[in-house]
C-alpha cells in the first residue's frame, strides 16, 4: 500500500491502514486509529460538478458516494452509514453501471460541488496595523500592505484599522478628508457599545436610512462606510497608508509604548460582527510589540518590567497572562462564529504576546507569522504569499469552512487537532473517548487553505469477541463546506474505507504508517502540552513508544540485542526522540510566543512538512561525494563539507571550517577553482528550492563553523559527541555539543530495555 | 541696574499746586458748598423730554485741586466706569434715608470708535502701588517729602517714589514728573513686569464647538459659520503669530480635526465614547493659526459640506465642552459653542422644558434658571482654567438659553441668541456672519482678574455682569469681552470723614498680543452729608443700570413679579423721599410727583424696564427671549442698555431735510419722538430701534410715493411685511432712510446688527403687537401708560408718606 499515492488522491494518511476490529484490539494498537486530512489538497484532476449533492435522509445525511451499493433497476441506493435505501432522484433517471455519475466511480473518493448558491459578499480583508513602530518599520508595512492591495481581487471589500495608544478605524467611504473613528486604548468595549460607535447601530442612526422594500440596505450602507471595494477605494486608501504617522503619544525613554492590540482586535471583531457576519472575511493584525494597556495587555508599560517567559509561567509569576488569554479567547470564539479568519503577522524582535494571542489564529484557520520585525524578507514574502493565486487567478484561501466527519457505526470520531472550533454537532458518530477538540463531529475551521492539515482520531466501538464479517470495512466521509475565494460555496467530499482486521492479524503492523504515525502523536502530545506540565508529557510519549515497541517488536526478554523492529516501524522511536527534544516540547529555549508559533505551524502542515519540523533534514555537500541526506548528528560536521539543514522554520547553510577559509581567501573568484565555485553554489540552488513554496518564510542563515549563528545549526544536532561522552562514541572530525541531552543512541539503547 | 538718584532730586519736585494740606483744608471747607443744585421739575402733565436721554451724567464736582494734575482726564469717563451717585454720601444712614442705589457701571473694555482717544499706555514697568491698600499711583495721590514720598489717597500711607519715577530708560534721561500718564489719565493701562505673572501671557485661543447635528445642518447655521470663520481668519487677533485655533464639531458624537501644518487637508477624528471624553491624539487638535492656516482654510472650506447628508438627530454638547475643556485647558482660551439644537445625550442632556401654561405665571422663574447644575459647574472649572465660553444659539426651536447662559454667565463671555434662525433668508443669515465676525474680530483681554478698590469706609457689596467671585471681591475673567459692563453695588460701612472717595479699578490681563497689562481706571467723588446734594448728583442712566441689574436678580432668586414690585417700589420711595425731605410740601398729599431735573427720566426709563421683554408681565414670551432679554440686561454698558429699555423713535416721512445726509458729525439723524402711538399717523413712516432690532412702521394710508421710493413698490397693499433688506434706491428718501439705518446699525458699541421688520398698521397682528410692545408711553393691555403710572407712584408717594 502506498500511503503518498492515497494522500494524493484523498488528502489522508492514516496511522493504521487496516482497523482493528475491536474496540481492546485498537487500544493494544496504541497509537489511536487517527489520519492526517489535507481537505482542499490540489487534485488537478477533479472533474467540476456543478450540481447539488446527493444526500441521504435526515439525520444522516450523508453524501453519496463510490461505497454505496446502488440498484440502478429500483433507482435506489442504500447508504453505507446508516443503511437507510434512498431513492435516487429524479434527473438520476438515466444512471446504469456503465452510465455513473462523477461522485460513484471509485477515483473519485474525492470530488468536489460547487453549490449553487454563491456568496453576495466578495472576500473581505480588514487590516489592522500597530502604529507604535520606528519609523524604518513602519515604513516597511506601510509599503507592503499598498502594495497588497493589488494583489486583492478588484471587488474585494477592504478596510482599515489602526492602533497604538487608541485604536481608529478609517471610514474609507468618507470623500471630505481622511476620517477615522476614535477609540480608546484603555477601554473594554462590548460589541453592542463599538457598533453604536461606530453608527452602525443605535439611536444615531436614523431609521430613513433604510428604503422601503430592501431589507438590508442600512446595514450594508453603513458597512460601506468602513468596507470597499478595493476598486473603489485604492487611491483614499493608499494615501491613507501613505500619510500614516508613528504613533503621536509621547513615550518616556523607559517606557514601551502603550498599544492597545486588544482593544483594536475587539473593535475589528465587533466591526465585522456587525456588518458581515457569517461572510469570509480575514481580519489581518500587524503587531510591532506587546500590547501594553486595555484588556489584552501582556506587558506593563516599564521597560524594566519584563514580558514574560516559559520560567515565568511555570512559576507561576505572571501578572496579565491568565486574563489576557481569556480576552482573547473570548474574541476568537466572537470571530470564529462570525466566520471571520484572524491572521497575526508580528514585526518585532521581542514578544508580541502570540501566546495570550494565539486563540484568534488557531480558533480561526489564520495564519501567524513571526518575524524581527516588517522590513525583513519573512514578513514581506510570507505576507504576499497570503495572497498567491490559484490557476484561475482565485486567492488560494478558502472562508468560512465547516468539517463535518461521519462514520459507520463499527467507529466514532474522538477529536481534532488543528486550526479549528468545536461546532458543537453531537451526532451518532461522537465518540466518548476525547482526542483534541472532541465531543463534536463537526468544527468550524473559518480559514483554509489547500495546505490545511487536520489530525482526526477514531475509536473502534465494536465488542471484542464479535464474529468479524468478511470484507469488513470502516467507512469514514470527510464534508468540508466553504466559501472559495471566487464567491462560490463548494463541498469537497472524502469518503475512505478500511478494512478492519483481528486485533492479531499481521495486516494491521503491515498497515502502520509511521510517519502519519509520528506527525498524529505529536500534534496530541503538543495539544496534551498545551494543557499539561511538560514532563508529564514526555512521560506519556516515552510510554506509548515503549508500548508500541513492546507490541510490535520483536525481542527476547532480557537481551537488548536482539531487539528488531520491522522496516515501517524502525524509525518511529527516531521521530519520537527528535520530537522530545523538539522545540514544540522543550520550550525553555525558545520565547513563549516562539513556542505558541511553532505549534501553530505543526498544527498546519502535512506530514512531510511536520516530519522536516520534528526531525530536520540535513544536506551534506563536499567534494568527494555527490549532496546527500546525512545523519541529523554531530559527526556530521566537517571541515571540509558544506551543510545544509532545513528545520522548516530554519534553512541554513552551515561551511566547514576548511570551505569557510577557502571561502574567505576568494578561491571561487579564481581560474581553476570553478567546481569548489560550485560546490558553494549547490546548497544555495537547493535552498532556494526549498524557500520557493515554503510558509511561512523560513529564516535563511548563512554560516560558518565556530561562527556565532552555527548554533542553530548544533541545537538540532544529535549531541552523538557531548562534553560528557568525551570522545566515546564521537569521531575525530565531529564536534562536541555542549548539552546534557540524552543521545539518540543511549535513547535507544534505554529503550530496548 | 538702576541709574543713579540725580542729586537735585529733592529741589526739583515742588508740586505744581497748593501743598497737600493746605488743599485737604480747603475742601473740607468746601464740603456741601460746591456741590450740585436741585433743579426741581414737575412729572405729571409734561411728556418726557426723551432727548434729554443723551445727557452727560450730572458733574462731578469735586473740590479744586483733588488731582495732583491739572489734566482734565485726571477723572473717569463715564463710558468706562460711573456711580449711581456722583456725590457720595459721608454716612450710611444718609444712603438709606435717600432711597437711592449706589453703585459702580464698569465697562473696562469699552471699543473705540473713530475719534476716541486710547488709553494711554505705561510701558516703563514702573508701577507704583501703596504698600498697605496695593492701590495703584493715580492723579488723586499727593507728593509729599520733596517729591520723594507719595501719599496713598485710599489709606493714606506714605510710600516711597520708585526710584525710576522720574526716569526715561529710553533716552537714559530725567523726565518731567507731571506728564507721567498714571498722574494725568484716570483710565491708564501698565504694562505689567513678571512679578504680575504666574506664567507666560497665554495666546490668544479659539476653539470652535460645532453643532453638526440633522437642524444644525439644515438650517445652513453650519455652513454659514465656517463661510464667516473663514472669513474671519485675518481679522481674528493675531498680531503676533501666535494665535491658537481649533474645532471639535458634535453630533451623537465628537469629531476632532487634525490640523498638521504640513498636511493639506484636515483629518476627521471621531470620537463616539461619550462616557469619558478623551482627546485622540496628543497634538495638532489645537494649533498655530499662522503656520496650519491652509489647513484651517480647507476645513474650513468643506466644513459646510462634510455633513450634508447627515440624519443624526441628537447633540452631545456637554461632552464636547468636556473635551474642549481638555484641549484648550493647559493654555487657556476661548470656547466659542456655536449650538443649533438642544444638546440631548448626558452630561448635560436637556428637556424641551418649556411650558407655556407656566408663562405668566410664577413658575416661570423656574423656566429661567438653569435646569442642569452641569453647565455652572463646568463654567466654575473653565474660570479655574482660564478658559471663556461664548455661546451662539441658532436654534429652530427651545434653546434653553436660560441653562447654556450659565456658561457664558461664569467665564466672561456672552450668550448669543438668534431664534428660529435659517440660513436660507438672506437676513438671518447676514445678521449672524455681521454679528459673528465682529465678535471674532474683537480684541479680547485674555486670563484677566478685576478688582475694585475704595477709600476706607466703603465696599463692594454685590456683584452684577459675566463673571466668578473669587475670594469675595476678585472678579475672575477668563476673557474680558469688548463693551461688557459689570455692575457692582457699594456699601458705606463706616462714616467717611474725607472730602473725597476713590473707587480704583484694576484689571490684570494678558492682550492679545501677549503683553501682561493692568488696566486702572480711578474715579474720585465728593462727599456730602446733605441729600439734597446726593439727589443732585444721583446718575438716571447709571441708576437704571443698576436697577435692570437687580431686577434680573430678583427675577432668577424670587419671581418676575415680585422683581417688579421691587422696582416699583423703589420708584415710590424715591420719590417718595424727594417730596417729603426736598419739596415744600412734603408730607401733605399733593397733586404733583416732583423728581430733580437729573432724575426726570427715571420713572420713563423704569416704566421701560418694567414693560421690558425681559420683565414684563406677560403669558406670552417665550422662556427663550425673556432669558436672552437678561443676558443682555446684566451685560449691556449704559449706552446701549438706555435705548434696550427705551427705543429710539424717529419719523421718516415727514423728516426735515438735512436728515439722513451727511453733516459734519456724520449722518444726521432725526429728532427722537416720544414713545407714544399718538405719534403714529396713518399717512406716516415710523423707525423704532431698540439696538436689537428696527421696525419702520408703514401706516395704512401712507403715500404710494413714499411705497415707491422707500421699498420699489406701488402701494401699500404691495408692501411685504416681516424681516427684510431693505432696498438700496436711487432716490434721496432710501438713501437718507439707508443712511439712518446705516449709522444706526453702527453708532452703538458692541458687534449687535439689528433686523430689520416691516411692519404694516395693519398687518400680521403678531409683529404689529411686537412693535407696539415697544410704544412704552402707551398703556398695554397688562401695564399701564405713562401717565397711568405716573398717576399711581403719585398716589403711592402720598399714601406712604402721609
Ligand atoms: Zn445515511
Ligand atoms: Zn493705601
Amino acid at each position: 500500500m502506498n500511503f503518498e499515492e492515497i494522500e494524493e488522491q484523498d488528502g489522508t494518511r492514516f496511522s493504521w491502514n487496516v482497523f482493528p476490529a475491536s474496540r481492546l484490539d485498537a487500544t493494544r494498537t496504541v497509537v489511536p486509529i487517527s489520519c492526517l486530512y489535507t481537505p482542499l489538497r490540489e487534485r488537478e484532476d477533479l472533474p467540476p460538478i456543478y450540481y447539488e449533492p446527493v444526500t441521504c435522509k435526515a439525520p444522516c445525511r450523508a453524501i453519496l458516494n463510490p461505497y454505496c451499493q446502488i440498484d440502478v433497476r429500483g433507482k435506489l441506493w442504500i447508504c453505507p452509514f446508516c443503511l437507510q435505501r434512498n431513492a435516487f432522484p429524479p434527473h438520476y433517471k438515466d444512471i446504469s453501471n456503465t452510465n455513473l455519475p462523477a461522485e460513484l466511480l471509485p477515483k473519485f473518493t474525492t470530488i468536489e460541488y460547487t453549490l449553487a448558491r454563491a456568496s453576495q459578499v466578495p472576500p473581505i480583508f480588514l487590516f489592522v496595523v500597530d502604529t507604535c513602530l520606528e519609523d524604518d518599520d513602519l515604513k516597511a508595512l506601510k509599503d507592503s500592505l499598498v502594495v497588497s492591495l493589488s494583489l486583492l481581487p478588484p471587488k474585494a471589500l477592504v478596510g482599515l484599522i489602526t492602533f497604538g495608544t487608541m485604536t481608529q478605524v478609517h471610514e474609507l467611504g468618507y470623500s471630505e478628508c481622511p476620517k477615522s473613528y476614535v477609540f480608546r486604548g484603555t477601554k473594554e468595549y462590548s460589541s453592542k457599545q463599538i457598533q453604536e460607535m461606530l453608527g452602525l447601530s443605535g439611536p444615531g442612526v436614523r431609521p430613513a436610512m433604510q428604503r422601503p422594500g430592501q431589507p438590508g440596505v442600512s446595514q450594508n450602507l453603513s458597512a460601506s462606510r468602513f468596507l470597499l471595494p478595493v476598486e473603489q477605494c485604492d487611491f483614499q486608501l493608499t494615501s491613507i497608508l501613505e500619510q500614516l504617522q508613528r504613533d503621536p503619544w509621547p513615550v518616556a525613554n523607559d517606557k514601551r509604548p502603550q498599544r492597545c492590540t486588544g482593544v483594536a482586535m475587539s473593535v475589528a471583531i465587533g466591526l465585522m460582527e456587525a456588518t458581515y457576519s457569517g461572510t469570509g472575511a480575514r481580519i489581518m493584525l500587524f503587531c510591532g510589540g506587546a500590547a501594553t494597556e486595555g484588556p489584552g495587555m501582556v506587558v506593563g508599560n516599564e521597560l524594566k518590567e519584563p514580558i514574560r517567559s516559559h520560567h515565568d509561567i511555570e512559576k507561576d509569576n505572571i501578572k496579565y497572562y491568565k486574563r489576557a488569554t481569556k480576552f482573547y479567547e473570548a474574541l476568537a470564539k466572537r470571530s470564529s462564529t462570525n466566520g471571520h479568519i484572524i491572521d497575526i503577522f508580528a514585526g518585532c524582535l521581542d514578544q508580541v504576546g502570540m501566546l495570550e494571542m494565539k486563540s484568534l489564529v488557531n480558533s480561526t484557520g489564520g495564519f501567524m507569522i513571526l518575524s524581527d520585525s516588517f522590513t525583513t524578507a519573512i514578513f514581506k514574502q510570507s505576507f504576499q504569499r497570503v495572497f498567491n493565486k490559484d490557476s484561475q487567478g482565485n486567492l488560494q484561501m478558502g472562508f468560512n469552512a465547516t468539517l463535518d466527519v461521519q462514520t459507520t457505526r463499527e467507529m466514532r470520531v474522538c477529536g481534532l487537532i488543528g486550526h479549528a472550533i468545536s461546532a458543537n454537532k453531537k451526532s451518532a458518530s461522537v465518540a466518548e473517548t476525547e482526542i483534541g477538540i472532541a465531543n463534536t463531529s463537526a468544527w468550524k475551521m473559518c480559514g483554509i487553505s489547500p495546505k490545511t492539515t487536520v489530525a482526526v482520531y477514531f475509536e473502534v466501538v465494536s465488542q471484542h469477541g464479535q464474529p468479524l464479517q468478511p470484507g469488513s470495512r470502516g467507512l469514514i466521509q470527510f464534508l468540508t463546506h466553504y466559501q472559495h475565494s471566487s464567491g462560490q460555496f463548494r463541498l469537497r467530499v472524502t469518503t475512505v474505507a478500511r478494512n478492519f482486521a483481528e486485533g492479531n492479524s499481521p495486516q494491521i503492523a503491515q498497515s502502520f504508517d509511521q510517519e502519519a504515525a509520528a506527525v498524529l502523536m505529536a500534534r496530541i502530545a503538543v495539544f496534551k502540552a498545551e494543557i499539561d506540565d511538560g514532563p508529564d508529557v514526555l512521560r506519556w510519549l516515552d510510554r506509548m513508544l515503549i508500548r508500541l515497541c513492546q507490541k510490535f517488536a520483536d525481542y527476547v526478554k532480557d537481551d537488548p540485542s536482539s531487539f528488531r523492529l520491522a522496516t515501517n516501524f524502525s524509525i518511529y522511536p527516531q521521530f519520537m526522540f527528535h520530537l522530545r527534544r523538539s522545540q514544540f516540547l522543550q520550550v525553555f529555549n525558545n520565547s513563549p510566543d516562539e513556542t505558541a508559533f511553532y505549534r501553530h505551524v505543526l498544527n498546519h502542515e502535512d506530514v512531510n512538512n511536520s516530519l522536516i519540523m520534528i526531525q530536520p533534514t540535513l544536506m551534506s555537500y563536499g567534494f568527494v561525494q555527490p549532496p546527500q541526506p546525512v545523519l541529523l548528528d554531530s559527526i556530521s560536521i566537517k571541515p571540509d563539507v558544506i551543510l545544509l539543514l532545513d528545520t522548516f522554520f530554519h534553512i541554513l547553510i552551515f561551511h566547514g571550517e576548511t570551505i569557510a577559509q577557502w571561502r574567505k581567501a576568494g578561491y571561487q573568484d579564481q581560474e581553476g577553482y570553478e567546481n569548489f565555485k560550485e560546490l558553494l553554489e549547490a546548497p544555495k540552488a537547493d535552498s532556494e528550492e526549498l524557500l520557493a513554496d515554503r510558509f511561512p518564510i523560513p529564516r535563511y542563515i548563512v554560516c560558518d563553523q565556530h561562527g556565532s549563528q552555527a548554533r542553530f545549526l548544533l541545537s538540532k544536532l544529535n549531541p552523538s559527541t557531548t562534553h560528557v561522552s568525551g570522545s566515546m562514541y564521537g569521531t575525530p572530525q565531529g564536534q562536541a555539543i555542549f548539552t546534557d541531552d540524552v543521545s539518540l543512541q543511549v535513547f535507544m539503547e534505554h529503550l530496548k530495555k | 541696574m538702576a541709574p543713579p538718584v540725580p542729586a537735585q532730586y529733592n529741589q526739583q519736585y515742588t508740586q505744581p499746586q497748593q501743598s497737600s494740606i493746605a488743599a485737604l483744608t480747603n475742601q473740607f471747607s468746601n464740603m456741601g458748598v460746591g456741590g450740585a443744585h436741585l433743579i426741581p421739575v414737575h412729572l405729571i402733565g409734561m411728556p418726557p423730554n426723551v432727548k434729554d436721554l443723551d445727557d452727560s451724567p450730572p458733574k462731578i464736582n469735586l473740590p479744586p485741586n483733588t488731582s495732583v494734575t491739572p489734566s482734565d482726564k485726571a477723572n473717569c469717563d463715564p463710558s468706562y466706569k460711573r456711580s449711581t451717585l456722583n456725590a457720595i454720601p459721608a454716612t450710611s444712614s444718609l444712603l438709606s434715608k435717600s432711597r437711592l442705589p449706589l453703585g459702580l457701571i464698569i465697562t473696562p473694555y469699552r471699543s473705540l470708535k473713530e475719534g476716541d482717544e486710547p488709553v494711554p499706555v505705561i510701558s516703563d514697568t514702573i508701577i507704583a502701588r501703596c504698600r498697605r491698600c496695593r492701590t495703584y499711583i493715580n492723579p488723586f495721590v499727593t507728593f509729599a517729602e520733596g517729591g520723594q514720598k507719595w501719599k496713598c489717597n485710599m489709606c493714606f500711607l506714605s510710600n516711597d517714589v520708585p526710584s525710576q519715577f522720574d526716569w526715561d530708560i529710553q533716552t537714559n534721561q530725567q523726565t518731567d514728573r507731571w506728564k507721567r500718564a498714571e498722574l494725568n489719565h484716570a483710565v491708564v493701562e501698565f504694562v505689567a513686569p513678571t512679578e504680575y505673572m504666574v506664567r507666560p501671557p497665554q495666546p490668544p485661543v479659539y476653539l470652535f464647538v460645532i453643532d453638526v447635528s440633522y437642524p444644525a445642518i439644515q438650517s445652513g447655521a453650519v455652513a454659514t459659520a465656517a463661510r464667516t470663520i473663514l472669513e474671519s481668519l485675518d481679522r481674528i487677533p493675531n498680531e503676533e503669530n501666535r494665535t491658537k485655533i481649533g474645532f471639535i464639531t458634535v453630533d451623537t458624537s465628537l469629531h476632532f480635526y487634525s490640523l498638521n501644518s504640513n498636511a493639506s487637508v484636515p483629518q476627521m477624528l471621531v470620537v463616539s465614547d461619550l462616557e469619558d471624553v478623551f482627546l485622540p491624539q496628543p497634538d495638532d487638535l489645537l494649533v498655530n493659526l499662522t503656520e496650519s492656516r491652509a489647513v484651517v482654510e480647507s476645513l474650513l472650506r468643506s466644513l459646510g459640506d462634510m455633513f450634508k447628508d447627515t440624519q443624526i438627530v441628537g447633540n452631545a454638547l456637554g461632552s464636547a465642552l468636556l473635551a474642549g475643556f481638555k484641549l484648550i485647558s493647559p493654555i487657556g482660551g476661548k470656547i466659542v459653542v456655536l449650538q443649533s439644537s438642544l444638546p440631548n445625550i448626558n452630561p448635560g442632556a436637556l428637556k424641551a422644558r418649556e411650558d407655556p401654561k407656566a408663562l405668566g405665571t410664577p413658575k416661570e422663574s423656574a423656566l429661567l434658571q438653569s435646569a442642569d447644575p452641569f453647565y455652572k459647574k463646568f463654567a466654575v472649572d473653565c474660570s479655574r482654567s482660564q478658559v471663556c465660553v461664548d455661546m451662539f444659539l441658532l436654534g429652530s426651536q427651545y434653546s434653553d438659553v436660560a441653562t447654556l447662559g450659565c456658561c457664558p454667565r461664569y467665564t466672561g463671555g456672552q450668550t448669543y441668541f438668534y431664534p428660529a434662525f435659517n440660513a436660507g433668508r438672506s437676513e438671518d443669515a447676514l445678521k449672524f456672519a455681521h454679528e459673528f465676525a465682529e465678535f471674532l474680530a474683537s480684541p479680547i483681554a485674555l486670563e484677566a482678574v478685576m478688582r475694585v478698590r475704595a477709600s476706607k469706609g466703603i465696599r463692594m457689596t454685590a456683584f452684577h455682569g459675566n463673571f466668578f467671585v473669587r475670594q469675595t471681591d476678585l472678579l475672575a475673567l477668563p476673557n474680558v469681552s469688548r463693551d461688557h459692563s459689570y455692575t457692582i453695588e457699594v456699601g458705606i460701612e463706616e462714616n467717611i470723614t474725607t472730602p473725597t472717595v476713590c473707587f480704583q479699578t484694576a484689571v490684570l490681563h494678558t492682550t492679545c498680543f501677549g503683553e501682561r497689562r493692568i488696566r486702572v481706571l480711578t474715579l474720585a467723588l465728593p462727599v456730602t452729608n446733605s441729600i439734597s446734594e446726593l439727589f443732585a448728583s444721583a446718575d438716571q442712566i447709571a441708576i437704571t443700570t443698576l436697577l435692570a441689574n437687580k431686577a434680573v436678580e430678583r427675577s432668577l432668586s424670587s419671581k418676575l413679579e415680585d422683581a417688579r414690585d421691587a422696582l416699583t417700589n423703589k420708584m415710590i420711595d424715591i420719590l417718595g423721599v424727594y417730596k417729603s425731605a426736598l419739596t415744600s410740601s412734603q408730607s401733605g398729599a399733593s397733586p404733583q410727583l416732583q423728581i430733580c431735573d437729573n432724575l426726570k427720566l427715571l420713572p420713563l426709563l423704569s416704566l421701560g424696564l418694567l414693560k421690558h421683554v425681559g420683565l414684563r408681565a406677560s403669558s406670552q414670551i417665550p422662556t427663550d427671549l425673556r432669558s436672552y432679554a437678561m443676558c443682555l440686561l446684566t451685560t449691556m454698558p449704559s449706552q446701549l442698555l438706555i435705548p434696550y429699555l427705551h427705543p429710539r423713535f424717529y419719523s421718516l416721512h415727514n423728516m426735515p431735510q438735512e436728515v439722513g445726509t451727511y453733516g459734519s458729525e456724520g449722518t444726521i439723524m432725526p429728532e427722537p419722538l416720544n414713545l407714544s402711538s399718538e405719534k403714529l399717523e396713518r399717512h406716516g413712516a415710523y423707525l423704532l430701534e431698540d439696538g436689537q432690532n428696527i421696525f419702520i412702521w408703514i401706516g395704512r394710508q401712507v403715500s404710494p410715493q413714499l411705497c415707491m421710493d422707500l421699498l420699489d413698490v406701488r402701494s401699500y397693499e404691495e408692501i411685504r411685511a416681516g424681516k427684510v433688506s431693505l432696498p438700496q434706491l436711487d432716490n434721496a428718501f432710501s438713501q437718507r432712510v439707508n443712511a439712518i439705518i446705516g449709522k444706526t446699525r453702527e453708532m452703538r458699541r458692541g458687534v449687535y446688527y439689528p433686523h430689520l421688520y416691516i411692519v404694516k398698521e395693519d398687518g400680521d397682528p403678531s409683529l404689529r403687537l411686537w412693535f407696539l410692545s415697544h410704544i412704552i408711553e402707551d398703556r398695554t393691555d397688562t401695564v399701564m401708560s405713562y401717565p397711568q403710572w405716573l398717576a399711581h407712584l403719585k398716589d403711592k408717594v402720598n399714601i406712604s408718606f402721609l
